[in-house]
C-alpha cells in the first residue's frame, strides 16, 4: 500500500498493521483486498495460458510438457480464470469498493457477510492449491462426467470443493448487493436515479444468488458420485451424464452473465464520464440488464447441441439463446450513441471503453454463428468456441475490469497513474487479444478441436500468430503492472474527481475516507454532468456552486 | 453522527414493516444499531430482506435437488412407487409431526422475543431445539436399518457395503440356517420382505461373492464366461439380500436411495445447522440479548426454522406416500 | 450390399475445395452449413464495419483537444432511434434463427435408407463395424448414398466431428446417439477427411483422430467385403505374421512395443521385467497390489495357461490390473474374434519378429529353428 501522502484520514490509513486489513468490516480494504488477490489468481492464470499457448507452437509432442501436464495446464487456466478471477473481480472487488460509495452508504448492509465472503474465497483458492498437491486434476473446468468421476487424478475431489466454497462466497456478495441496493439507497435516489453499474450490479447480484446453489449443489453430486458412487450421472448404473451438462450450464451459462453484465456497467459508465455528457438511453441500458439477467437462466441448452438432447429442445434453446442478441445490441448501440456529440478524453480509461465496445461486438456477433443450429454443429468444441468465449470473457469482462481498475484507481489509492504507459500498455493489449484470438475463430471454422495437445500441421500457421500476440499481450499486461505498482509510491496526488464524474464516489475525497461520507452527499442525476467545472487549482473537477444540487435529467 | 439530516424512513418506506419508527440519531439510543445504518427499522428490515434472499437461495439449493428427483421419478415410475415401500411411513410421519410442532414453539418463541419475555422465550427454543433432535434420533433409526437392511446407494445396494469385513465376522453355523429359511419361501409382498429382513442377520452377506446383480445397463456384453460366474454369483446373492428375493423388483432401485440419501442427507445436515442456530439463540436469550427492540435473529432464526420444516413437509409425500 | 440411393448426383467437378473460413465441403449438407455461416459472417463483417466506423469517428471526431475536457450537452434519449435498433437487431436474428432451423432440421432428420455403421468410442479409439461384421479403425463410407452412424461409448463421453462433412454429435455411454451424412464425392488416391474427437477425453484426447476415406459403391463393396473376411483368409501359420500388424495398431495408443511407457504397460520389457509373453508365462508382472500373476496362472488357478490370462485380459481387463497403471483399457469384448486375439497373443509371443511399429520383420531365425 501507498504511504500515507498526508496526515489526514483516509481508509487506508485508518488503522495500522496487519490486523486492521486482516478483520477490516470496511468494504472499501475488502475490496482492495480482493482486488490484489484476484490479480495474484489473473497472473497464475495468464501464466498457464502462456504455457498452453506455447506449446501450441508446436504441433507434436514437447519434451518440456506432456499431454497430462498440458491436460492439466489449461484445466487450471480454465478453472482459476473463471471461478477465481472473472467471476469475483468485477462485483467483488471494483462493486465491493465502488457500490457502497455510489449509494452515499457507509458500508454495505452486512459487512462481517462480506468479509466471509473474502475469507471463503481464499479457502476456495487455498482448495485449489490443495488440489495441486493432491495429484492436479485434468477434467476441464466443466467437469464433465464420467470423465471428471473416473479420471485417476487425485485433485477433482479438493477442486470441486473450492468450486463448492467459491460459489458461497459469491452468493454472500450477491446477498449483500441486492439488500444493499434496496435498503441503503439514500433519499432522492430512485431507481432510475442509479448509476448504471448499480443496475448491472444488481442484475448480476439476482443472478449470483439465483444460480450459484444450483452449481454447488450439481459439483456437490458429482463429488458424491466420485467418492460413493451413488449413479446419478453415472450411465453404468442407469443415471444420465448428460444430466450433469443440463445442471452444469444451468448455472454456469448464467455465470457467463455475472461476468459480463458487471462489464457492461463499468463501461457505461466510463463511456459517459469520459465523453463528459449524458449517457444515451439510460432507461433501455437499465432495462437490457435485467432482460439478459432474466433471458440468462433460460439458455443453457445452447451449450448441449451435439450432445444427443432431442432436437425439439436445440431449436428452443436456439431461439431463445437469440433474444440475448437483441438486449446487447442495444447496449452497443447505446454507448456509440453516447459518443455522439460527446467531449471525449482519449485517456487510458476511456480507451479500454472503446476497445471493450469493439471487442464485445466481435464477440457479440460470433456469438450469432454459435447460436445458429446448423453452423454450431460444425462448430461447438471446436477453437471458435474458444475465441468467442474469450472475446466475451476476456476481450469484454476481463477489459472491462481493467478499465474500471483504471477509472476508478485515483479514488482507491490516490494516487493518478502515468497516462503515456497507460495507453501503450492498453494498445498491447488490444493489439495483443486481437492477434491472440481472432486467428482462432479461423483455427475453429477450419475444424481445430479445442482441448488438443498434438494437431495437424496445417494448422501451425494460425497457431504461431496466435501464440504471438498471446506473448503482445503479456507483454502490455506487464507494462501495465509496472506502471500502476509505480503510481502507488511515485504517482501524482490524485484530486477528489479526475475524470469529471457526477456519481457519489467522486464527490469523496480520495482515497475515501473511512466512513466514505461524513454528511450524506446530495443525490443528482448520476449522469447530468452540465454543473462541473475544471478546477485547474486540484487538478479535477468540482461542481460549479451556482448550480447547487441539480436534480433534472438534463437535456431533453 | 447524530447531526446527519437525511435517510429518513422515506427511502425505504415502501418495505417498512412498521417495527420501531424510532426516528434519527439512534446510535446512542440503540447499542445494536450498527454504525452504516440510519435507524433500527432500517436494520431490520435489511436483515430481514438478506435472510429471505438467503432463503431464496437455499430454496434453489434444494430446488435443484428436486429438479432432479422429477427428472429421475420422469425417467424411472417404477422406481418409485416400488422402492417407496422400504420407507417406514410412520417414522416418517413422526418426524413430520415433530418437526411441524418445533415450527409452531419456534413461532411462539418469535412471540415472546417479540414481547421481550425472556423465560417463555427460553423455553420454547428449548422446546424447539428438543423436536429437532428428536427428528434425527428418529432420523437415526431409519438411517441405520436401511443400511442394515443394504437399502443404500450405488452398487453397494447390490452387495454389502463392507463385504469382505463381514465374512471374516461370519459365524459359520448362523447363515446356512436363515438362508434355508429364506429361500425356501420367499414372500413377494414388500412388507414381509422387510419384516422377513429384520430377522436376517447381517453375516448371511458372506455368502456373497462380488458385485453381482448389476442395474440396467450395467452389465456389458454378455455370454463371456465370467458374465455366467457372475450370474451365478447373483443367485448367491438373491438369497442373501432379502429386497434382492423380490422378481418384482424394478432395474435401478438403486437410484431412488441415491436421490433419497441425497435429499435428506441435505436435509438433515440443515437441521443439524439449525440446531447450532437454536442453541446460539437460547445462549443469547438466557443473556438477556433481546427484546422488543431488537429481536431480529430470533425472527431471523424463526424464518430458517420454518424453510427447513416446509421443504421437509415437501420430502415427505414425494418419498413416502408415492404409493 | 442394399440397392444403392442416390439423393443427389455426384458432383462432377468434385468438392468445393478450402476457402478462407471454411474447410474443403465433402457432404451434402455441408453447402447450406457454409451458406447459413457465410450469411451471419457478413452480417456481422456489416455491422462489425459500422460500429467500428461510428467508434472511430466518433472517438476522433468528438476528442478533446485541450488539456481538459468541459462537459457538454448532447441527446440523452430519441424513442424512434432506440425502437429501430432494437427492432432491426430481432428481424435479423429471427432470420438467422430459421436459416439455422431448416439446415438442422435436414441434419437431424437421417434418411429411413441409410448404410448404417455402428460406432464404439473408447479412450483413445474408434471401432466402425459394418453390416457384414466387418470392421475397421479408420471409417470407410460408400459414395452417393447416406450412411447413419450409431454410436455408442465405453467409458466417457466422445464426440465424433467430420469437420469436411460439417458433422458432429457426441457419443454418450449409456445411450445410442445417432448421426447421418452423405458423401458425393469418392476422396482421391492418398487423401481422407479428418474425424475428431471433440469432446475432452483425457490424456489422448488430441490423438484421438482417424481417416474417413469416401469410396465408390464398387469400390467399397468390394472394400467391405473383403475387410469381413480378411482374418479369416489368412492362412493359420500365418496369423501373427499377418493379421497382428493389422490388429496392433488398435493396441498401439496405449501400449508400445519398445518398453517406452504409455498409458497401459509395453508389450516389450519394461520396468526391469522381460517382455511381456515372458513375463506373463513365468508369472513375473504384479497385478492388484502386489500380486505376482504365478498365483493366478497355472493348473487349478484362475486361468489355466498364460494365453488364458491373456487373452481375459483383452476382454476383461478391469479384473486384474497390473501394478503402476490404471483401470483404463476398454473391453474387447465383440470387437475382436477368438482369431484376432490369437493373432496378437502370437505377436506377442515372437515379439522380437517386430518392429517397433508393429511391422513384422522377418521370421527370427534362432526361433524358426526350434518350431
Amino acid at each position: 500500500m501507498p504511504p500515507a501522502a498526508a496526515a489526514e484520514d483516509n481508509y487506508l490509513t485508518h488503522g495500522r498493521g496487519i490486523l486492521s486489513w486482516a478483520l477490516t468490516l470496511d468494504h472499501k480494504r475488502i475490496g482492495v483486498m480482493y482486488m490484489v488477490a484476484v490479480l495474484i489468481s489473473f497472473l497464475v492464470g495468464g501464466v498457464f495460458a502462456l504455457l498452453v499457448r506455447t506449446k501450441l507452437l508446436f504441433p507434436g509432442e514437447v519434451s518440456w510438457m506432456t499431454k497430462d501436464q498440458y491436460n492439466q495446464a489449461f484445466t487450471l487456466h480454465g478453472a482459476i480464470m473463471v471461478f477465481l478471477v472473472i467471476i469475483p473481480s468485477i462485483p467483488a472487488a471494483l462493486g465491493n469498493f465502488v457500490l457502497p460509495i455510489m449509494l452515499g452508504a457507509k458500508d454495505v448492509a452486512f459487512p462481517r457477510l462480506n468479509l466471509a465472503s473474502f475469507y471463503l474465497w481464499l479457502v476456495g483458492a487455498g482448495c485449489a492449491v490443495w488440489a495441486l498437491l493432491a495429484g492436479g486434476f485434468d477434467t476441464g473446468w466443466t467437469f464433465y462426467t464420467p470423465y471428471s468421476s473416473t479420471t485417476a487424478y487425485q485433485g477433482v475431489i479438493p477442486v470441486l470443493t473450492g468450486v463448492f466454497i467459491l460459489g458461497f462466497s459469491s452468493i454472500f456478495t450477491g446477498m449483500n448487493f441486492v439488500v444493499t441496493i434496496h435498503k441503503l439507497r439514500p433519499p432522492g435516489m430512485g431507481w432510475f436515479r442509479m448509476p448504471l453499474f448499480l443496475w448491472a450490479l444488481y442484475a448480476t447480484a439476482l443472478i449470483q444468488v439465483l444460480a450459484t446453489p444450483v452449481l454447488a449443489i450439481t459439483l456437490g453430486l458429482l463429488a458424491i458420485e466420485r467418492v460413493f458412487h451413488v449413479g446419478i450421472f453415472d450411465p453404468a448404473m442407469g443415471g444420465d451424464p448428460v444430466l450433469f451438462q443440463h445442471f452444469f450450464w444451468f448455472y454456469s451459462h448464467p455465470a457467463v452473465y455475472i461476468m459480463i453484465l458487471p462489464a457492461m456497467g463499468i463501461i457505461s459508465d466510463i463511456i459517459a464520464v469520459h465523453s463528459h455528457r449524458h449517457i444515451f438511453g439510460y432507461r433501455f441500458i437499465a432495462f437490457s440488464s435485467v432482460a439478459i439477467a432474466i433471458f440468462s437462466f433460460l439458455v443453457w441448452g445452447h451449450h448441449m447441441f451435439t450432445s444427443g438432447q432431442s432436437g425439439l429442445m436445440n431449436v428452443v434453446f436456439s431461439a431463445i439463446t437469440f433474444s440475448v442478441a437483441i438486449p446487447s445490441a442495444i447496449k452497443v448501440w447505446n454507448w456509440l450513441a453516447t459518443l455522439y456529440r460527446g467531449s471525449i478524453s482519449l485517456n487510458t480509461t476511456m480507451l479500454y471503453g472503446l476497445a471493450f465496445i469493439f471487442l464485445f461486438t466481435i464477440g457479440g456477433l460470433t456469438g450469432l454463428h454459435l447460436g445458429t443450429l446448423n453452423t454450431d454443429i460444425h462448430l461447438h468444441d471446436t477453437y471458435f468456441v474458444v475465441a468467442h468465449f474469450h472475446y466475451v470473457m476476456m476481450g469484454s469482462a476481463l477489459i472491462a475490469m481493467i478499465g474500471g481498475l483504471h477509472h476508478w484507481w485515483p479514488k482507491m489509492t490516490g494516487r493518478m497513474f502515468n497516462e503515456t504507459w497507460g495507453r501503450i500498455g492498453c494498445l498491447l493489449v488490444f493489439v495483443g487479444f486481437n492477434v491472440t484470438f481472432l486467428t482462432q475463430f479461423m483455427l475453429g471454422s477450419h475444424g481445430m478441436p479445442r482441448r488438443y495437445y498434438l494437431y495437424q500441421p496445417e494448422f501451425q500457421i494460425y497457431h504461431h500468430i496466435s501464440t504471438g500476440g498471446s506473448y503482445i499481450m503479456a507483454l502490455g499486461f506487464v507494462i501495465t503492472g509496472i506502471y500502476l505498482l509505480h503510481s502507488l509510491f511515485w504517482g501524482k496526488k490524485a484530486p477528489a474527481n479526475p475524470w469529471g464524474g457526477k456519481s457519489l464516489e467522486w464527490q469523496c475525497s480520495s482515497p475515501p475516507p473511512h466512513d466514505n461520507f461524513a454528511t450524506t452527499p446530495t443525490v443528482g442525476d448520476p449522469y447530468d454532468f452540465s454543473d462541473l467545472k475544471w478546477d485547474p487549482a486540484t487538478g479535477g473537477y468540482a461542481t460549479a456552486p451556482a448550480d447547487g444540487a441539480k436534480t433534472s435529467r438534463g437535456g431533453h | 453522527m447524530s447531526a446527519i439530516p437525511t435517510p429518513t424512513h422515506d427511502a425505504h418506506g415502501h418495505d417498512a414493516h412498521g417495527h420501531g419508527e424510532h426516528g434519527h440519531g439512534d446510535h446512542g439510543k440503540y447499542p445494536f444499531l450498527r454504525h452504516h445504518f440510519d435507524t433500527p427499522a432500517q436494520q431490520f428490515d435489511s436483515a430481514k430482506l438478506g435472510m429471505w434472499v438467503f432463503l431464496a437461495t437455499e430454496i434453489l439449493f434444494f430446488g435443484a435437488l428436486f429438479a432432479m428427483y422429477a427428472i429421475l421419478r420422469f425417467k424411472h415410475p417404477e422406481v418409485f412407487e416400488y422402492a417407496s415401500h422400504y420407507l417406514d411411513t410412520i417414522m416418517g410421519g413422526i418426524n413430520t409431526c415433530v418437526l411441524i410442532l418445533s415450527s409452531l414453539t419456534m413461532a411462539m418463541a418469535v412471540y415472546f422475543a417479540q414481547r421481550s419475555k425472556k423465560g417463555p422465550l427460553v423455553f420454547c427454543l428449548f422446546l424447539t431445539l428438543l423436536g429437532a433432535v428428536g427428528f434425527l434420533v428418529i432420523k437415526y433409526f431409519e438411517y441405520t436399518h436401511k443400511f442394515h437392511e443394504n437399502l443404500v446407494w450405488g452398487a453397494s445396494f447390490y452387495k454389502p457395503v463392507d463385504e469382505e469385513e463381514r465374512v471374516i465376522v461370519t459365524t459359520p453355523h448362523q447363515a446356512p440356517a436363515t438362508l434355508a429359511e429364506q429361500s425356501t419361501a420367499p414372500d413377494l409382498s414388500p412388507g414381509a420382505a422387510s419384516a422377513a429382513l429384520v430377522k436376517l442377520p447381517a453375516a448371511d452377506a458372506s455368502v456373497v461373492k462380488k458385485a453381482a446383480l448389476g442395474p440396467g445397463g450395467l452389465a456389458p456384453a454378455s455370454g463371456s464366461p465370467e458374465q455366467e460366474a457372475e450370474v451365478k454369483a447373483e443367485e448367491a446373492t438373491e438369497k442373501a439380500l432379502p429386497h434382492l428375493l423380490d422378481p418384482k423388483m424394478p432395474v435401478n432401485t438403486h437410484q431412488f436411495f441415491a436421490i433419497y440419501y441425497c435429499m435428506t442427507g441435505l436435509h438433515g445436515i440443515h437441521v443439524v445447522i439449525g440446531m447450532g442456530m437454536i442453541l446460539w439463540l437460547m445462549w443469547g436469550a438466557m443473556r438477556g440479548r433481546y427484546d422488543g427492540n431488537y429481536y431480529t435473529p430470533v425472527d431471523l432464526g424463526g424464518l430458517y426454522w420454518h424453510i427447513v420444516d416446509l421443504i421437509w413437509i415437501f420430502l415427505f409425500p414425494l418419498f413416502y406416500l408415492i404409493h | 450390399m442394399t440397392m444403392p440411393m442416390t439423393f443427389l448426383a455426384a458432383d462432377p467437378v468434385g468438392n468445393m475445395p478450402p476457402t478462407f473460413w471454411m474447410p474443403e465441403q465433402a457432404s451434402t449438407i455441408a453447402p447450406s452449413v457454409d451458406f447459413t455461416f457465410m450469411v451471419i459472417t457478413w452480417i456481422s463483417y456489416f455491422f462489425l464495419v459500422l460500429v467500428t466506423a461510428l467508434l472511430v469517428w466518433f472517438a476522433w471526431r468528438y476528442r478533446v483537444r485541450g488539456e481538459h475536457a468541459e462537459p457538454v450537452d448532447g441527446p440523452t434519449h430519441g424513442t424512434f432511434i432506440e425502437v429501430t435498433w432494437t427492432v432491426v437487431p430481432t428481424v435479423i436474428v429471427v432470420g438467422i434463427f430459421f436459416m439455422g432451423f431448416k439446415g438442422y432440421l435436414q441434419m437431424n432428420t437421417p434418411p429411413q435408407n441409410a448404410y448404417q455403421i455402428d460406432v464404439t468410442a473408447a479412450k483413445w479409439l474408434w471401432n466402425f463395424k459394418y453390416p457384414n461384421g466387418a470392421q475397421s479403425d479408420d471409417l470407410y463410407i460408400p459414395a452417393g448414398q447416406p450412411v447413419r452412424l450409431v454410436m455408442r461409448s465405453e467409458d466417457v463421453l466422445h464426440s465424433l466431428y467430420i469437420r469436411d462433412f460439417r458433422v458432429k454429435k457426441d457419443v454418450v455411454p449409456g445411450r445410442y446417439n445417432v448421426l447421418w451424412f452423405q458423401a458425393d464425392n469418392p476422396t482421391p488416391e492418398g487423401k481422407f477427411h479428418w474425424l475428431f474427437c471433440t469432446e475432452y477425453c483425457g490424456t489422448d484426447h488430441s490423438n484421438m483422430n482417424r481417416k474417413v476415406h469416401v469410396l465408390s459403391e464398387a469400390d467399397f463393396n468390394l472394400w467391405v467385403q473383403e475387410q469381413g473376411e480378411w482374418l479369416d483368409k489368412i492362412p493359420e501359420d500365418q496369423l501373427y505374421s499377418k493379421a497382428a500388424p493389422k490388429l496392433f495398431p488398435r493396441c498401439a495408443s496405449c501400449h508400445s512395443l519398445d518398453g517406452t511407457p504409455g498409458t497401459g504397460p509395453s508389450w516389450g520389457p519394461s520396468n526391469g521385467l522381460p517382455s511381456i509373453w515372458e513375463r506373463t508365462s513365468q508369472g513375473l508382472t504384479k497385478v492388484d497390489g502386489g500380486k505376482p500373476l504365478s498365483d493366478l496362472i497355472g493348473p487349478g488357478k484362475e486361468y489355466e495357461t498364460p494365453e488364458s490370462y491373456l487373452r481375459a485380459s483383452i476382454l476383461r481387463p478391469g479384473a486384474h490390473v497390473v501394478d503402476g497403471f490404471a483401470n483404463a483399457m476398454p473391453t474387447f469384448q465383440g470387437q475382436l474374434n477368438d482369431r484376432a486375439i490369437d493373432a496378437l497373443i502370437g505377436m506377442m509371443r515372437h515379439l522380437d519378429e517386430f518392429d517397433a511399429k508393429g511391422n513384422f520383420k522377418g521370421l527370427d531365425p534362432a526361433k524358426t529353428a526350434s518350431r
